[in-house]
This record gives C-alpha cells, structure tokens and sequence, in this order.
C-alpha cells in the first residue's frame, strides 16, 4: 500500500466529524516552505489561479524523485489540510506514481460528500495543478 | 457625520471580548471555510455552518422549523438569547447566519463589526476549546419570509419597478462569467442580469479591516449614486443569496430600509429559469 493509499483508508470509514479532524491534522502538519523559496511568494506563476484561497506549489522533480512544497494561510485551513495531504502522499515518489493516482480522489477521500461541492472547485484545482506540474516536469527530466 | 440607522445590531470586537461570560448571549461563528472554527475561536463562541446545518440537504431551501428547533437546542442557544454572529471575509457569512436565522424567526441578532478578521488583527486570544453548553428548549416563534423573495416576487418587484440590487462582481452582472471568478460554476445556462437591477458588489459596503463603512459613505454608495430612496421596496440578490444577505444587513440595519429582501435563488435560479427575462449590456 502506498501513501496516499494509506491516506484514502485512513478516510473511508471516517465520519463528518472525524473527516473534519483528520483534515484540521493534516493542515495544522503541512511542512513551511524552505527559507530560499521565501521570495517565491511574490511570483504569482507558483499561485494556482482557480484556488480562491492564496495557495503557492513549489514542485521539484530530482533523481525521478518528486519534492513538493506549498504555502497556505492559515485562515484557509480546509484547502491546507488537501495541500498537506498530497505533499504527504507525493513529496518523496516517483512521477509515475503520482501520474497513476486517481482523478477521483476528492471523491476518494469522502470530501466531496462531506464537505458539500460548493467547496471542491478549488481543492480540485489544486489536486490538478500538482499533477500537471509533476507531469510537465518530469518530461523535461 | 451621519449614525447607522440601527446602530444598537452592531457590537464591537471591544463589547464581544467584554461580554464573553455573558448568560444572555450565545457568540455564533459563522464562515465559508467549514475548519476554520476549529482552528481556534472566540472563547464561548459556538460554531453553525451554512452549508450543513442551515441549508435543507434535500430540496433547495433552508432547513425547517422542527430542524432550526433541534439545531437550536443542540447549540445551547434559547429563544431569549442574543446571539452575536462574527465570521470570515469582513462578516459575509456571519450576515447570511444572521439573515437565515430572522427568516426562522429568531431576531435578536447582532453582528460584531470587523468579523474573525479583526478579532485576529487586534491579537486577541482564540481557544480551541468547545464550549459546552447545556441544551435548550427551542421554539420557533414563527418563519419570517417577509425578507426573503422568491422568484415570482421578482417578477412583481420587476412589473412595479422597483429597485433591485445584483451585488455580484462585473464580470457576473456583464454576463462573462455566470459565477464568481475563483468559485465554482455551478451551472447557469444564461449570463447576465435582472433587467433594471444596479451593480453594487457586496464588498464595496466593507473596509479593508472588514469592518462596514460609514454611514455617511454607504449613503453615497446606495442612496447617491444608485439612487435608492427613502421608503423604496428594495430586492437583493447575488448568486446563490450568501453575498446579498451582507446587502440585506447593510440596506436595513445600518441605511434603514424598512423593505428589503434577499432573493435567495438568485442567479443560479434566474440564470436558468425559462422565459424569465435577462439584460446585458
């Protein structure tokens, strides 16, 4: 079982309220960003658009191995619990692996039907820009 | 300077953290992101979530009288409670809570200017603690629809020309996009607006700080250049009802517009309605 494997059973079988726990987790364990992606922040290329919320991705891809880094503010903590998660289920696998992640994995994780649609637009924008960037990225390897 | 007409609804970051021990009022967070509550809150503050516990899960309309009573009982919050709301992005959602809770009856309400933003801003203590509060025998004393329009009744509002208000951003009121640039697009066949209906987004009624603005600035906004007046039946909407329920709050509470109501279907309704009619510019 790989991580983001573990993170869906981890899901399954939660709850509303434990769903909610296990995201507040997941947002309140996000890694900061690295001092020198500090200055990053200002480049409006690293936000990914669709999200409403600021959320800046940094992806790496070194030795088939992907980094990922993300800064969220902390008033947005249900779109920094999703960022946690895929930093969890990504930084440190291979871009194959991330590539054969599910498309449904919102819906995967139970969020979709707990936390109500309106607010999957942008935690499903985020989930695409880290695919898409791990993708680009990887051709150029 | 010119005084809010209704002053008295709307509390202080400085009252709230005087009143937090308060027997007879119930602080009420209220925010578009569903985890934000438990990141931290105002101590004593109690959490509703518009989505899941005001919104009927079912059919599109809000939850029903025997629903809003037990929602009511569980929160610990009686019919003689003074509830104070207080949320995210300069108090949006804690003016939808305030708006649904007046349509289901219950009108002592107040709002604490500034919202969560400004308690943060000032540093003032957060807890993650959840207050515990004894249940509550809670009675709908009667639903109040007198705020809040239905469909028809634009049509009526639109046949007596009266004003309405599109609080959207321009790009919706234009018809570019059918949603909130950023938001979801919840599937609206037709872009654009009510024929007749002014643009004022909802936020132009906000500072920076996420308090309201004067009196005397709303007046410029509402009165001046939009041309409402005294005495006017006025209709609000927005997309889904939620950004116009902050319009609702500013047009009767602090202008004092004695006939406003929210028309909750908004556009997501209108925008797919058959033969309802539609202005572009």
């Amino acid at each position: 079982m790989n991580k983001l494997e573990e993170i869906i059973d981890q899901f399954k079988d939660a709850d509303f309220q434990e769903t909610l726990e296990l995201l507040l987790d997941y947002a309140e364990d996000l890694p900061g960003i690295p001092d020198h992606f500090e200055g990053e922040l200002e480049n409006e290329a690293n936000r990914v658009p669709e999200c409403e919320t600021p959320v800046y991705l940094f992806v790496d891809i070194n030795n088939n191995i992907v980094n990922i880094f993300a800064d969220v503010p902390p008033e947005s903590p249900t779109v920094k619990g999703l960022v946690s998660i895929l930093v969890t289920a990504f930084d440190g696998v291979s871009p194959e692996e991330v590539d054969s992640a599910p498309m449904d994995l919102l819906s995967k994780l139970g969020l979709a039907q707990k936390l109500g649609t309106r607010r999957m637009y942008g935690l499903g924008a985020v989930y695409n820009r880290i695919r898409k960037e791990v993708k680009n990225k990887a051709i150029l390897q | 300077m010119a005084e809010y007409s209704n002053p008295e609804v709307l509390v202080s970051t400085d009252w709230v953290a005087e009143h937090i021990d308060d027997p007879g009022i119930v602080i009420v967070e209220s925010n578009e992101d569903i985890l934000l509550y438990e990141t931290g809150h105002i101590q004593n503050a109690v959490k509703v979530d518009w989505q899941n516990e005001l919104q009927d899960q079912l059919v599109r309309d809000y939850v029903n009288k025997d629903d809003f009573e037990r929602l009511m009982s569980e929160k610990g919050i009686s019919n003689d409670h003074t509830v104070v709301f207080y949320g995210d992005r300069s108090n949006w959602w804690a003016c939808y809570a305030m708006w649904t809770f007046n349509v289901l009856g219950h009108e002592k309400c107040l709002i604490m200017n500034g919202g969560r933003q400004k308690w943060v801003d000032e540093e003032r203590p957060l807890t993650k603690d959840v207050a515990e509060r004894a249940k509550t025998e809670y009675k709908v004393p009667g639903i109040n629809e007198s705020i809040r329009a239905f469909r028809d009744d634009v049509i009526t509002h639109l046949e007596g020309n009266n004003p309405l208000i599109d609080v959207r951003s321009p790009k919706e009121f234009t018809g570019e996009l059918t949603h909130m640039e950023a938001y979801p697009q919840e599937g609206c066949l037709r872009g654009g607006h009510v024929p007749t209906a002014k643009n004022v987004p909802w936020a132009r009624a906000a500072n920076e700080d996420g308090t309201f603005k004067s009196a005397d600035e709303l007046a410029a906004i509402y009165k001046e250049e939009v041309g409402l007046k005294d005495g006017d039946d006025v209709i609000a909407y927005c997309r889904i009802g939620e950004r116009s329920s902050h319009t609702w709050f500013v047009l009767s509470y602090l202008l004092g517009f004695q006939n406003v109501r929210n028309y909750d279907g908004s556009w997501t309704e209108w925008g797919n309605l058959v033969r309802a009619p539609i202005e572009k510019p």
